[in-house]
């Protein structure tokens, strides 16, 4: 077996040409290996100009809105600084939401995706790189923006006088379990893009799930529930509870699991999670659509 | 070489490629002719794996491309100018491609000088006219110096000294026994540079044969006037008679 000279040549081969005059062992590693693939996806995604906008954006925005909480609640006479930092949550999901979904779509809007499977013709290692490289700058822009919403809460917390000791009860729960949801919704991201393939109804489909739903949901128990009713009664109405519920299971909701305190017992009315509780359902939230995502690109045409 | 047999790809009821048989064979430029939508791009898409044929096969040195173990170096592919992401420069384009397959960053140097881009190589490929977007495809063909090159339309939007570049490529690869496997609505710069060409019509097979015996089988004696006596049938989109408007709804509109 370890003699490649008694291997007869096969009749379609081309006639000897310069690149072709390697040993046939060397020639199984000249193709696409899975770190060739990593590397390749690596250079494209950092090749981008936007890729750097949403991220400087996510890191500026969340450490903006840590500040501005921060500021508007330090006359409390209970303040904690740290209560803050998961302020701009909401609205930094948004920036590792888009860049997944950039990152799924760029390959089918721009036809890049003819260059990419026809030097990866297997196709699936190509999804499976996007997802670790968009997984790992999205870890780098969450660190960066927890940071920054430390940074943020510095100011309120020095004009109270207040330490800031991170290492303080929740805190690196909640850093860490902020850093999880961004990395989580980015690939959720990813994944929808890479299932849908088209930018524009990837992103409405993307926010609607992860930023509409819950406050339209949130919303429609207002004003279902009778306010007078619920105070007085003590226990959560059963529409409300379903309500709750339904959020909990949707991606924001699980996500914001991870920085609960174990224990807390989640929103009223709807099962505690616990915070690995919430991190599977986000999880699942991205396995799904890239299952779906990898058997489209398996069986179907691309470019 | 590039064996294509019993080749069909549909969509839906749509029938874009039909039984279509032909090879490409080392050492040969071959020109891949056809009027609009009779199937050519589907054709080309099948033979490098972006599209799954219905039914037959397309191989390339014996292989599925699906197969080949590294498909950069076996076969160059340029099928659309568009075909890179606009906000990338040309050289990270390049670069990515390159990486696939651990193709050095020299190589990528190379390809670029091999085809005139060195002054606009850090420029973002959106930024590119048709005919620069033309060089960066083929520079991205060459990459992996391989034995094999599909070209679609490889002429479209360049200046005369670069369809002259392209002629004298094409032969100079062939020469070196390497097949080429171009598509051309240019009936003179087939007639210059293919040795064989491929004519379908309707996705089905008119013609597989050397440059001379198809103008010799022909009543004009050239090959514009032997292409348009074969394609006289297959026209979806020429004019309006009865024939064609038949012929239309055969074919649907096939891509």
């Amino acid at each position: 077996m370890s003699t490649p000279t008694t291997v007869p040549p096969h009749a379609g081969l081309p006639v000897p040409r310069p690149a072709g005059a390697r040993a046939v062992g060397r020639d199984v590693h000249r193709g696409p290996t899975f770190p060739r693939v990593l590397a390749a996806e690596w250079t494209k995604l950092t090749s981008l100009r936007s890729t750097y906008a949403v991220a400087a954006a996510t890191v500026l925005v969340t450490g903006a809105l840590a500040y501005v909480a921060a500021n508007a609640s330090s006359v409390d006479p209970g303040f904690d600084p740290l209560d803050s930092l998961g302020a701009g949550l909401v609205l930094s999901q948004v920036g590792p939401l888009v860049l997944g979904v950039l990152a799924g779509t760029g390959e089918f809007s721009t036809g890049t995706a003819r260059t990419t499977f026809t030097a990866v013709p297997r196709r699936l290692p190509v999804l499976a790189a996007q997802a670790v490289v968009t997984g790992v700058f999205a870890l780098l822009v969450a660190v960066l923006a927890a940071g920054a919403a430390v940074l943020g809460v510095l100011p309120a917390a020095g004009s109270r006088g207040i330490a800031v000791d991170l290492s303080d009860g929740g805190t690196p729960q909640v850093l860490a379990g902020s850093v999880a949801f961004l990395v989580g919704t980015a690939l959720l991201g990813l994944a929808l893009g890479a299932l849908l393939r088209r930018p524009v109804p990837t992103t409405v489909a993307a926010v609607v799930l992860v930023l509409v739903l819950p406050v339209v949901l949130l919303l429609a128990t207002d004003l279902a529930v009778d306010p007078l009713s619920a105070s007085a009664a003590g226990e959560v109405p059963a529409s409300q509870a379903v309500v709750n519920t339904v959020t909990t299971f949707l991606p924001a909701g699980a996500g914001s699991l991870l920085m609960a305190a174990p224990g807390s017992g989640g929103i009223e009315g709807a099962p505690d999670l616990e915070p690995w509780g919430g991190g599977l359902v986000l999880a699942a939230w991205v396995l799904v659509p890239l299952a779906g995502a990898a058997l489209r690109l398996r069986t179907g045409d691309v470019g | 070489m590039i064996e294509v047999e019993a080749l069909t790809k549909r969509y839906g009821s749509t029938t874009a490629v039909d039984g279509l048989a032909f090879t490409a064979p080392e050492g040969t430029v071959t020109g891949f002719l056809g009027p609009n939508g009779a199937g050519k791009s589907t054709t080309m898409r099948m033979v490098v794996g972006l599209e799954r044929p219905t039914s037959g096969t397309a191989t390339v040195d014996g292989r599925r491309y699906a197969d080949l173990p590294a498909p950069l170096h076996a076969v160059g592919t340029m099928l659309d100018a568009r075909s890179v992401h606009p906000g990338r420069t040309a050289f990270r384009h390049l670069l990515a491609q390159a990486r696939t397959h651990g193709i050095p960053r020299s190589r990528v140097d190379e390809v670029i000088a091999m085809t005139g881009l060195e002054s606009v190589a850090g420029r973002r490929a959106g930024t590119f006219s048709l005919g620069m977007g033309q060089r960066l495809g083929i520079a991205g063909a060459l990459l992996g110096d391989p034995g094999t090159l599909i070209l679609d339309e490889p002429v479209n939007g360049l200046d005369p000294d670069g369809v002259l570049w392209v002629r004298g490529l094409v032969r100079d690869l062939a020469a070196e026994g390497r097949t080429v496997f171009l598509s051309s609505h240019l009936m003179h710069e087939l007639a210059l540079c293919a040795d064989r060409v491929v004519i379908i019509g309707q996705g089905r097979l008119l013609a597989d044969a050397t440059v001379p015996e198809i103008v010799a089988a022909s009543e004009g004696g050239s090959l514009e006037d032997a292409y348009l006596q074969l394609t006289s049938g297959a026209v979806q989109y020429r004019g309006r008679s009865a024939h064609d408007a038949a012929d239309r709804s055969a074919a649907g509109g096939a891509r």
